[in-house]
């Protein structure tokens, strides 16, 4: 490398530095120390190196199960509130008067703080809660929706808390396609639903995208919900977290378990993108066949 | 099925406003007709009610007879052509002009052969594969003009399709799209804000103004006589003039006398007369006016010429006839016959109603 080469090579460098060394230390270091704390020992006593903490996480029943129930409280709200964002995103583009009446509601729910939606749900579907007390005079009763085994209360809280947020993206992925391409699809015989079908959703996917990940991500570690509204059993990684680090002192513990929460995530984001990117070949290779 | 488009008493508000003021228009089976007009006339408010795309408040339209202001766009079986193009930018050039034979499901061979005959209309069947980023605006446009065309509607609709393509471009896909038209013999609304695209179209011209029609034509009658000043003004170039009437006939700022075909004229606004059809020649002796300025075009020479009271603006044709250049003094030969222009005044009754 000649002099100049160099020079620039430093520029770049000195460049670089103010965003990529921000990341290095203020994320990637702790990010490295969660995973080397995971192996190493409990007290002064024990090793430097070991696989303690992830031999205890894989091979205890009750923290398999917080494992799979911190995917499910991870995926199910994800999944849920998807299914009210999507169509909630599309009616407010419909026209000027839905986009008044849900724009207005959908807002609500942003500005109340996790606990107090946690609360609210709680006060609302817990036995003995306002909706069984309504609902009793016509001899109807609610299945155990609050500490319940599947969760649907922390899936209904979380859900709450993160519709407005997806709905806020992807409708704005949504406002950002063309009136007159929907028009044009409507007047070469596309019914609205198939216009959300082959048009607004295609092209709002990468806003799609970007709300399944935060709420995705927000859901897999959430602590205060599952916390107030979950099951006695199983709890999920986040709860077992806290109990082991504060309450046992297994700090090698915690971190394994949030070096598998991270990888989780990781993998269920892989595995998102490669689904779009296997539908987005699908169609391609569709095209390419035509 | 005979396919004239007719519209009635078509009325659109926003609140106290009317962006159409109970418009009457018929689009002969097979005819190419333009709306013409500036600017929040109501043309293409008036467009996209006849697509469903914008719902009239009052009034019918109908296609052959039958009612169809209360289908949704997609049972119209009308194409529409945007000044955006508004092509699918995630669906390549192919899967854009299937999509409307997919949502007839159209049999996939059957489809394959269609799409393939309409791109090769638009002279594109070599870019089936490429997607719409990857063409050029008069390209995309003649994608948006095969995908309007393979449904075989039964009315085509173009909303200012080629006002956002240069000049070349725009008369060349002017001359294709006309072509097309009359081959298809579809019946057509088009809509413009440019009477050169309108006159080299239309079987009919529709002047609008303010959400209501100025006055129809031929293109040809539009131009040459037409009834309201709006008209002449909008259509092309014209000096008006005032007009001193006596016994049928006008006498002009500069003293020559011509005959007037409509001398009882009511709401007269003065005499228009196109700046092609004054006659320039060299003054010898008394002349009428003074050339002010001249701007040699090529196949024409614009001048204004200042003549008692008013200046003048003469286009002279012919690639050989003299220059005359600025202070030269000129003599005027007006045509042979001068009509009076009407003064539109525009429907304020629904306003003050509403």
């Amino acid at each position: 490398m000649n002099v100049s080469g160099r020079v620039r090579l430093s520029t770049l460098l000195l460049c670089l530095a103010p965003g990529v060394g921000f990341l290095m230390i203020f994320f990637g270091l702790p990010l490295v120390r969660v995973v080397l704390r995971s192996f190493s020992g409990r007290g002064p006593d024990d090793p430097a190196f070991t696989l303690d903490a992830w031999i205890a996480l894989f091979a205890n029943p009750v923290y398999r199960d917080g494992v799979w129930f911190s995917l499910w409280l991870g995926i199910a709200p994800t999944v849920t509130s998807l299914l009210v964002a999507l169509p909630l995103a599309a009616l407010m583009q419909a026209n000027k008067t839905s986009r008044k009446l849900f724009g207005t509601l959908y807002r609500i729910p942003l500005v109340v703080p996790g606990i107090v939606a946690a609360f609210l749900v709680l006060v609302m579907l817990d036995r003995g809660g306002m909706m069984t007390r309504l609902l009793e005079p016509l001899g109807l009763s609610l299945p155990k929706m609050v500490r319940d085994p599947w969760g649907i209360g922390v899936i209904l809280a979380s859900s709450w808390k993160n519709i407005p947020f997806m709905t806020l993206i992807i409708s704005g992925a949504m406002a950002a396609i063309s009136a007159d391409v929907l028009s044009a699809a409507r007047t070469l015989g596309a019914n609205r639903l198939t216009v959300l079908w082959r048009v607004q959703l295609p092209l709002a996917q990468p806003g799609i995208t970007a709300a399944v990940l935060l709420t995705f991500i927000s859901s897999l570690g959430s602590f205060v919900v599952p916390n107030l509204l979950g099951p006695p059993y199983p709890l999920p990684l986040s709860l077992h977290m806290y109990t082991e680090g504060f309450q046992k002192g297994n700090w090698p513990l915690v971190y394994a378990m949030g070096t598998l929460l991270s990888v989780m995530a990781i993998a269920v984001l892989l595995a998102y993108y490669l689904a779009i990117g296997f539908v987005g070949r699908n169609g391609k290779a569709r095209e390419a066949r035509a | 099925m005979d396919k004239t488009l007719s519209i009635r008493s078509l009325v659109k508000a926003y609140g106290p406003t009317h962006a159409l003021k109970g418009v009457d228009l018929d689009v002969p089976a097979g005819s190419l007709v333009t709306l013409l007009g500036p600017s929040g006339c109501g043309k293409t408010t008036l467009l996209r009610s006849v697509a469903g795309i914008t719902d009239p408040t009052a009034g019918s339209i109908s296609i052959g007879g039958n009612r169809i202001d209360a289908l949704p766009p997609e049972k119209r079986n009308f194409g529409l052509v945007f000044q955006t193009y508004a092509l699918f930018p995630h669906m390549n050039v192919e899967k854009n002009v299937a999509f409307g034979l997919e949502m007839r499901r159209v049999p996939k061979p059957e489809m394959a052969r269609r799409v393939a005959a309409a791109l090769e209309l638009v002279g594109l069947g070599h870019l089936g594969r490429r997607l719409p980023r990857e063409l050029s605006g008069g390209q995309q446009q003649r994608v948006a003009l095969a995908r309007a065309i393979v449904i075989e509607p039964d009315v085509l609709l173009f909303d200012e399709p080629l006002s956002n393509l240069d000049a070349k471009l725009r008369d060349h896909l002017r001359e294709d799209l006309r072509a097309l038209q009359q081959k298809f013999g579809t019946t057509s609304l088009y809509v413009t804000h440019d009477q050169a695209e309108a006159m080299a179209l239309a079987d009919e011209i529709v002047v609008m103004k303010d959400g209501e029609i100025v006055e129809k034509g031929t293109p040809v009658d539009l131009y040459r006589r037409p009834v309201y000043r709006f008209t002449a003004e909008f259509l092309g170039m014209t000096n008006v003039l005032p007009a001193e009437i006596r016994d049928n006939s006008c006498r002009l700022p500069w003293g020559a006398v011509r005959p007037v075909e409509n001398p009882h004229e009511r709401d007269a606004e003065g005499v228009a007369i196109r700046p092609e059809d004054i006659g320039i020649s060299a003054a010898d002796g008394n002349a009428d006016g003074t050339v002010e300025q001249a701007v040699f075009m090529g196949a024409a020479t614009h001048y204004t010429v200042r003549v008692p009271d008013v200046t003048l603006r003469v286009v002279a044709a012919g690639g050989q006839s003299a220059i005359f250049a600025p202070g030269q003094p000129v003599r005027l030969n007006p045509p042979n016959a001068l009509r009076l222009l009407r003064s539109f005044v525009p429907d304020r009754a629904l306003e003050a109603a509403a």
